[in-house]
């Protein structure tokens, strides 16, 4: 999936400005890292992308969508489309590891046997197929964040947002995450990451877009962490 | 049908998982349901009692000796409170009258003519019209005298007055309350589940998906509610008139006891449960729905 932001300004009541005069471009397909320092406008960028926020100015476009424009009875439809793993997981805590999968196609009415497949399917690709009945809060942070990645990857999208999925990890379960988020890339999904981990972004070099107190401050192919590569 | 299916288990983990809130909202929707329907029945049968009491509620009105009778029927057949008019002539009255004074009817062997002049025994649709039908009469120019049971009309009217009052007192009050009680257990029901109402609209459900199991618990939960109410109905109303009929027996044909028409009332009342719960539950749900999944 394309996405496109047009002159995009995000600012917060009463007056705290998280973005400012964005354009972007992301073709399909792409790796992106959306870097920067906290507060700098990752994760708003991203939530606009999944239209949980919507620009003061500017538009952003997703596909054939113009999120600002786009009906309520769209978005359920578009999000589909849209597989998101989030750095807190966003996980059931009363269901567990399969039926917290299970439930993102359950919703999009597919029938019980194709469910079963699809689900048992993404528990093993990600690796938890022996953790598939536990809660989330039996699971360590790594777990967790594998089975919002199996939730994301479940209706097979053809955009994933991740916030900061490396976040709280170790870096060989972060490296595991990567390795995860690379194949999906690489079946032709548009990637967009927010991360802070340099490590990550310099080892596996893909186009970095950095962000400074809301503005867009490098767009660079191939680039590392820092400015000069000088992590 | 599938997303049926998952909507109906979604709605059995929301009663699971909530399982003592819902007991509660049952207990209350029955008590305040049977309450709803014991009160609108004794309203009918009050209703009924009037209605009959209403029936044999007669004015009297004379015509005077040198007026036409014919025209003073036609005239007060034209009056909109009347239901009936029955015509005496004097000596229909004169023999009416001994045959009510039976043993006595020798007092009213008078000489010369008969005394009683041409009379109207009417009818009214309703015991409030009588002041202004007696006011009506008066003013016609043929009528020489009114004769109407007064205080009765007054007493009758007041009655009917008071319990159709007291009756909308106790409806309004049982549907707030019911209503109040479904409300808060599908909000509380809601709340507890806001996180995860919010994850399952980000991963793509649809608001009908994420509301309807909601709505369902509370539809189901008032429904069951007025179930119970019906059960105790039945079992309280049928005992409570045989008391009365066996304590006061001119009641006997004014209580409604009919199978037919109290087992028609139960099922309106189980309707009107559900119908409420769905209310009830579908205006929190839209709600809360909408203030969650609104983007900032």
């Amino acid at each position: 999936m394309k996405i496109s932001f047009s002159g995009v300004s995000k600012i917060f009541e009463p007056d705290i400005v998280a973005l400012r005069d964005i354009n972007l471009d992301i073709k399909k397909g792409e790796f992106v890292y959306i870097i920067g320092a906290t507060g700098s406008g990752k994760s708003t960028l991203l939530r606009l992308i999944t239209r949980e926020l919507l620009p003061t100015r500017g538009n952003v476009y997703a596909g054939d969508y113009d999120l600002r424009k786009m009906r309520k009875a769209d978005i359920p439809f578009y999000r589909r489309d849209v597989g998101l793993v989030a750095q807190d997981f966003k996980l059931i805590p009363t269901l567990n590891v399969y039926d917290n999968i299970a439930f993102v196609m359950e919703a999009m009415a597919v029938p019980p046997k194709i469910v079963e497949y699809r689900t048992n399917e993404v528990i093993d690709q990600v690796g938890l197929w022996r953790r598939r009945f536990m809660k989330p809060a039996q699971l360590s942070g790594g777990e967790q964040q594998r089975v919002a990645i199996a939730r994301a990857l479940a209706n097979s999208p053809s955009l994933f947002i991740a916030d900061e999925p490396t976040g709280n990890l170790d870096l060989k379960t972060a490296s595991d995450v990567m390795k995860i988020l690379l194949a999906i890339n690489a079946a032709g999904v548009t990637v967009v990451m927010s991360t802070h981990n340099q490590i990550i972004v310099n080892s596996c070099r893909q186009r970095v877009i950095e962000l400074d107190q809301g503005r867009l401050v490098r767009d660079e192919q191939s680039g590392g962490y820092g400015r000069n590569d000088d992590f | 049908m599938t997303t049926f299916r998952y909507i109906l288990r979604d709605m059995g983990r929301l009663l699971f998982h909530h399982w003592i809130l819902g007991l509660l909202t049952l207990i209350t929707a029955a008590v305040m349901l049977w309450i709803l329907g014991i009160t609108t029945l004794f309203s009918l049968n009050i209703e009924n009692l009037l209605s009959r009491l209403e029936s044999e509620l007669v004015v009297q009105a004379y015509v005077k000796k040198d007026a036409n009778h014919d025209e003073a029927e036609q005239k007060i057949r034209e009056l909109n409170s009347v239901y009936d008019v029955k015509t005496y002539s004097p000596s229909e009255s004169l023999a009416k009258l001994q045959e009510k004074m039976g043993n006595q009817s020798g007092v009213l062997d008078l000489p010369g003519e008969n005394p009683i002049p041409w009379n109207f025994e009417i009818h009214v649709h309703n015991a409030n019209d009588v002041e202004n039908l007696v006011k009506e009469l008066s003013a016609m120019p043929e009528i020489d005298d009114v004769i109407y049971a007064g205080m009765v009309v007054q007493r009758v009217s007041a009655l009917s007055s008071v319990s159709s009052h007291v009756a909308l007192i106790m409806f309004i009050l049982s549907v707030i309350i019911t209503a109040l009680v479904v409300y808060n257990t599908i909000h509380i029901s809601l709340y507890s589940r806001r996180e995860e109402i919010g994850i399952m609209y980000l991963v793509g459900a649809t608001r009908t998906y994420i509301a309807t199991p909601f709505v369902l618990e509370g539809t189901l939960l008032a429904f069951l509610g007025a179930l119970l109410a019906v059960a105790g109905i039945l079992m309280t109303y049928f005992p409570g008139v045989s008391l009365l009929q066996e304590n006061l027996p001119f009641l006997n044909t004014s209580l409604i006891n009919d199978y037919n028409i109290i087992t028609r009332f139960c099922f309106l009342l189980a309707g009107f449960g559900a119908t409420l719960g769905w209310v009830c539950s579908y205006i929190v749900v839209a709600r809360f729905v909408h203030s969650i999944t609104r983007p900032e």
